[in-house]
């Protein structure tokens, strides 16, 4: 009788992890059949790190969509990407991703996604503060991802810093603050030889790194990609003499590289008063490296002719292909409320602390001295080169080529060269 | 005579049923942990090794045969990963089992609260976890205020203005991943040496000691042999914890600087999370496999006992 009843028992265990797969299985493939259809949406923190803001917006999508449930998972970016990746190659991505072109269009190209042409209406495009915005959203044929807001990357000094340094004369403290390379020499000399680190140049990992690639591209007018995006050209004579001048100005101790950390560390030293600035400064890094303590001025990138090429950050949604037509269009349905409704777009944009793509949702940061500021940067938007086949693994070839001139163990041209011919071949 | 014969016949029969009963049970007992394995480790195992022999990538499955394995060995940032990934190894392996054998040795024998104390101490890093551990090393190395170039400062070591990055020098980095992995490996050695060592039977030792062995003697010829399993396990499960490790790489250094700690471990994530070519990934993960296992295979071929 023991025996039987534990031979019974053990079988019922086993049988449980099997039916409780099989359960799973059965609700996913059930859906459909039932009115009303579930759609995931995993989402970086981009709105912020507890999900407040996210859970807003579905509460009124579903009100307003009695038919459709939104399950909301929060990611971040540390693991986030990997558990992307996993998901999409085990067959269970999400059904809408809110994310960065970067990524996006990687997805879409590689068959992962649905395409959102039909999204973009003339409607969009005639409302799109800029078309380059909309470029980014697309990888040349394709629309992959639907746009949000955006926000660019610039630098923010320590002003009482650069002021005990002499280095303050070389700020452009008038209209949008461009200046110029010659000047970012000589207030990071200034700077050095006051003691103060002018900046890192962290290149410790890929984190954070549209900062060194705007600082590095900026000073003589290179560009990471040519205008068609189809080839990696940071190995211009005006990359090279770039970087040339970072290692020079890292040589005479008026800037440090980091090669051991990445931006987030770079941050912490900036609101802790270690470095004299900041080259990965935006609305979330002013948000989150705020300090009371001195007066953060913010500036744009410098620039041989004072006018600089900015990179920037594009928010948006895409669509996951998971094969179930019905969770498609509830996902664009999605989607299409956050960014576009007039009462919860301009609320979720403003959640971002980012500039909406929508021109007709007018001024979200009206009497924000530091907002209008930054909207004046916008004008200053580069080419939006992130789009490109192997962005991802220029982004490792990049880092790794600012350790090897840093470290000495190459030259400039020969690790410049090398990084373009690695990330070209990833094409 | 003819009833002995046919008793024991049926003695036989019945312990043939009997352990046929008790064999039916013992697996029915394993199969819930059986089919976990097997789909969890076994099957994917399996698929890594063969999707290896495939152009695997997010948009391409095609079969190239040995293509990924003669890549590998052409390409010199996984040479240059594995022969890291040996560094941490042969460089963490003896110096845990040396150090967890010599703490353990001091301490196993003093009054249990003492034993419990340094116990718990050495064996925090393990419980800690890797993120808070990572936290507090990374501190310990920053640059600007890591506590190691104050120290260094203050015993007039290195120049006052110089702010050394410990994590970001190629010739230092990979020694300090060392250092981490040393603190966080050495916590289940010393607590398996402890009880390997107070279970050594005290008569013999007493009896070599009054013999007029010494104490270094007593340990060799005595102690040594009777804790050899557990040198044995040690060495084994350390060498595949030094040969897989990732964390603290992927946390502190991210392969760099210059790849100097870039692991096989740590490359394979990259080629498989950057760069999406999983078959080469997976492949690095076939090679790593076999070096583990001829590892272990001649540890426990040199290091075999009778027991």
């Amino acid at each position: 009788m023991k025996k039987f009843i534990a031979i019974l028992l053990v079988a019922l265990l086993a049988l449980t992890t099997v039916f409780a797969q099989g359960a799973k299985e059965t609700a996913t493939t059930a859906a459909p059949a039932t009115a009303k259809t579930e759609i995931t949406w995993w989402s970086f923190p981009t709105f912020g790190l507890d999900g407040a803001t996210e859970a807003e917006l579905i509460k009124a999508f579903e009100a307003a969509n009695p038919n459709i449930t939104v399950k909301l998972e929060m990611i971040d970016f540390t693991s986030g990407p990997n558990k992307l990746t996993a998901a999409i190659e085990g067959g269970a991505a999400p059904d809408v991703l809110f994310d960065a072109p970067g990524r996006i269009i990687e997805y879409g190209r590689n068959g992962k996604l649905v395409a959102l042409d039909g999204m973009f209406t003339s409607e969009l495009k005639a409302d799109a503060t800029s078309a380059a915005l909309l470029n980014a959203c697309s990888d040349g044929t394709t629309y992959w991802m639907y746009p949000q807001s955006s926000s660019p990357f610039c630098m923010s000094i320590n002003k009482e810093m650069w002021e005990k340094a002499g280095a303050w004369q070389y700020v452009n403290t008038e209209g949008a603050r461009t200046w110029t390379t010659e000047n970012f020499a000589k207030a990071m000399e200034a700077l050095g030889k006051a003691g103060y680190v002018g900046l890192n140049v962290y290149c410790g990992g890929q984190g954070g790194d549209q900062g060194t690639r705007a600082l590095v591209s900026n000073l003589y007018s290179a560009t990471i990609a040519n205008a068609d995006y189809t080839k990696y050209t940071m190995d211009s004579p005006e990359g090279i003499k770039g970087l040339k001048l970072l290692l020079d100005l890292y040589k005479k101790g008026a800037i440090d590289a980091g090669m051991g950390i990445v931006a987030g560390d770079e941050l912490q030293l900036y609101q802790q008063e270690m470095i004299a600035s900041s080259i990965c400064w935006g609305t979330s890094n002013a948000k989150n490296y705020k300090s009371d303590a001195y007066t953060q001025f913010v500036i744009p990138f410098p620039s041989e002719d004072g006018k600089p090429a900015l990179e920037y950050l594009v928010n948006g949604f895409c669509v996951f292909n998971n094969k179930n037509d019905a969770k498609a269009e509830a996902a664009k349905k999605l989607i299409a409320f956050i960014c576009d409704d007039p009462t919860y777009g301009p609320k979720a944009v403003k959640a971002t602390g980012a500039f909406p793509i929508r021109a007709s949702f007018g001024n979200l940061y009206e009497g924000d001295a530091q907002y209008e500021l930054l909207a004046e940067f916008t004008k200053y938007y580069g080419g939006y080169y992130n789009t490109m086949k192997g962005f991802a693994a220029m982004r490792t070839q990049w880092w790794n080529m600012l350790q090897f001139i840093f470290s000495g163990d190459k030259s400039v041209e020969t690790a410049v060269a090398d990084y373009a011919k690695a990330s070209n071949a990833n094409l | 005579m003819e009833n002995e014969k046919a008793l024991k016949k049926n003695k036989m029969g019945m312990s043939h049923a009997i352990q046929r009963q008790q064999n039916i049970v013992s697996y029915i007992f394993l199969l819930p942990f059986a089919l976990f394995f097997i789909g969890f480790v076994l099957i994917p195992m399996g698929m890594g090794i063969v999707t290896s022999f495939f152009n695997y990538k997010m948009n391409a499955f095609e079969f190239n045969g040995l293509t990924n394995y003669i890549r590998l060995f052409k390409d010199p940032v996984f040479l240059k990963s594995l022969r890291n990934t040996f560094v941490i190894v042969i460089t963490s392996v003896p110096l845990v089992a040396i150090f967890s054998l010599w703490v353990a040795s001091v301490i196993f024998d003093k009054n249990s609260t003492f034993t419990s104390v340094f116990r718990g101490v050495f064996y925090l890093p393990v419980v800690m976890g890797t993120v808070p551990v990572v936290v507090v090393w990374k501190w310990i190395f920053n640059a600007y205020f890591g506590i190691l170039n104050y120290l260094f400062k203050a015993l007039n070591l290195m120049p006052q203005n110089l702010r050394f990055e410990w994590l970001g020098n190629k010739n230092t980095a990979i020694w300090c991943i060392l250092a981490i992995l040393f603190t966080t490996s050495i916590g289940q050695p010393i607590v398996l040496y402890i009880a390997a060592l107070g279970n050594v039977d005290k008569s013999i030792t007493e009896a070599a000691e009054v013999d007029g062995a010494s104490k270094l003697r007593t340990f060799w010829m005595v102690k040594w042999p009777s804790i050899m399993p557990t040198t044995l396990y040690i060495i084994v499960i350390t060498t595949i914890n030094s040969f897989q490790c990732f964390a603290l790489i992927q946390l502190l250094t991210s392969g760099g600087p210059s790849y100097s700690t870039s692991t096989v471990m740590y490359y394979l994530y990259e080629q498989a999370f950057t760069y999406y070519d999983y078959g080469y990934a997976n492949s690095m993960g076939v090679i790593l496999a076999i070096v583990i296992a001829v590892f272990s295979a001649l540890q426990f071929r040199v290091m075999k006992t009778d027991n």
